[in-house]
């Protein structure tokens, strides 16, 4: 039976098969866009937390590791609330539409990339403290050097968000809705196409995700011996 | 910019009780090598911090000519007992600062290295290179742009005999162009070699401060005699 669900499985994938096509394609859309969105915000955040220390940026190291640990559901629950048509962000309307879905993954990854991103920065600027204040540099010039001088890492905490938001379930399905052909992504499509049976397009979906996450654990590792 | 004499006026420094620079007072008019000598944890590196700003002075002790220490920032640089590098080649951490200070890039890039005979590890990654090769590119980087006063801490402690010598020969020239040298040691034979004015610290105190012959006759200190013979 299982030989037969691989076979079927692989023959999907190998032809090409628009569903399957098709979700991949909205899955990597939709955590793409949280990922450009989210490192956009996160690594200068990260690194201007690290130049301005002070009793703020302690409390928002806190609530971003809090956040870090915080389940997918309810994340997605308070999205939810908020974006319903009775929410206060309702007027945006839209509830069961990617953009949501890219919202609770910017939301869901944000925290994880802020809090790497100061780790990694931080190290570095304790190595490179006296000799960036030796050069009189402003904390712009500060900052750029540290984030390039961090570039491999930040690589890193990059691939670790993609591969936390490419594999979240719950908060994607409240606030998508897990709408066929529309906001039907891979972890959604799996835990769909299992409880109603049809299990050869979930292993089709579920190889993928295997290989996606393969991909970045290599790109990761290869990282870690450029740094 | 007139940048001597230096003057430092009653600095004292404690942090948690303990009291790191007791009252120190500095006056220094000539473009000599001086020596910050005292033993481990007298407050050597401390002061020379003081000296670059890398920590703040609240009581605006010190002074360069007519002007304060941020004033004349742009022109001072700092070579730190461990070499702090950019994870880049060497070319590129010249070129780095270069940048940083606006100066004329890859010719005087160039210049240095060729000064300070680099060129066979230019485009070697500093993680590759060893701490004597490291630390001459820490004095490549400190010298591009031409600073009128380079801090030293102790950048010859971890080094062996061949780079001391190098390092100390480069020293050396760069006092002889007229670059302001404050550098910290407590290696005698190397503050025979090359100080000229000697500071001596003991326990955040100056209990000596003049010329080097001065400093060698001297037998007002049991500390300094110790140190002297031990050395």
């Amino acid at each position: 039976m299982l030989s037969n669900i691989l076979e079927t499985a692989f023959h999907l994938i190998f032809t090409l098969n628009k569903d399957l096509i098709e979700i991949i394609s909205l899955s990597l859309k939709v955590t793409i866009s949280a990922l450009v969105i989210s490192v956009i915000i996160s690594i200068p955040f990260g690194a201007f937390l690290v130049l301005y220390r002070n009793k703020l940026q302690s409390m928002v190291i806190l609530i971003s590791n809090t956040l870090m640990g915080m389940p997918p559901v309810v994340l997605g629950l308070i999205i939810y609330t908020l974006v319903s048509k009775r929410g206060i962000f309702g007027f945006l309307d839209i509830l069961y539409t990617p953009s949501a879905m890219i919202v609770a993954q910017t939301l869901l990854i944000t925290p994880i990339v802020v809090s790497l991103t100061y780790e990694e920065i931080y190290k570095k600027y304790k190595d490179y403290y006296l000799f960036l204040n030796s050069l009189n540099l402003s904390n712009f010039s500060k900052l750029k050097t540290l984030i390039y001088e961090c570039r491999y890492a930040l690589i890193t905490v990059t691939l670790t968000g993609f591969g936390r938001a490419s594999a979240e379930v719950g908060a994607v399905m409240i606030v998508g809705g897990n709408i066929n052909h529309f906001t039907r992504v891979m972890t959604t499509a799996i835990a769909f196409e299992t409880s109603k049976g049809s299990i050869e397009l979930a292993v089709a979906l579920g190889l993928i995700l295997i290989l996606i996450s393969f991909m970045i654990t290599l790109i990761i590792k290869s990282l870690r011996k450029i740094k | 910019m007139k940048i001597l004499p230096i003057k430092i006026e009653n600095l004292s420094y404690t942090i948690k009780d303990s009291e790191i620079l007791k009252n120190i007072n500095i006056f220094s008019d000539e473009k000599k090598i001086t020596i910050i000598a005292g033993n481990n944890g007298s407050g050597k590196t401390t002061l020379l911090k003081f000296m670059h700003g890398l920590i703040e002075d609240p009581s605006n002790s010190i002074s360069w000519g007519s002007n304060s220490i941020r004033e004349i920032k742009e022109q001072q640089s700092m070579v730190f007992q461990t070499p702090i590098l950019l994870n880049r080649t060497t070319f590129e951490n010249i070129l780095y600062v270069a940048k940083k200070k606006k100066v004329n890039k890859k010719h005087s890039v160039n210049k240095i290295i060729e000064k300070l005979n680099l060129e066979s590890i230019s485009n070697t990654d500093a993680r590759y290179l060893s701490g004597g090769e490291k630390q001459k590119v820490a004095i490549a980087m400190s010298i591009i742009g031409n600073p009128t006063i380079i801090f030293l801490d102790e950048p010859t402690s971890q080094l062996d005999p061949v780079y001391k010598n190098e390092i100390e020969s480069i020293i050396s020239e760069l006092s002889k162009d007229g670059t302001k040298i404050f550098m910290t040691s407590h290696d005698i034979s190397q503050i025979k070699r090359i100080g000229e004015e000697i500071i001596f610290l003991d326990k955040g105190e100056i209990i000596f401060n003049g010329k080097l012959l001065e400093f060698l006759d001297q037998d007002i200190s049991n500390v300094i005699k110790n140190y002297i013979s031990y050395g």
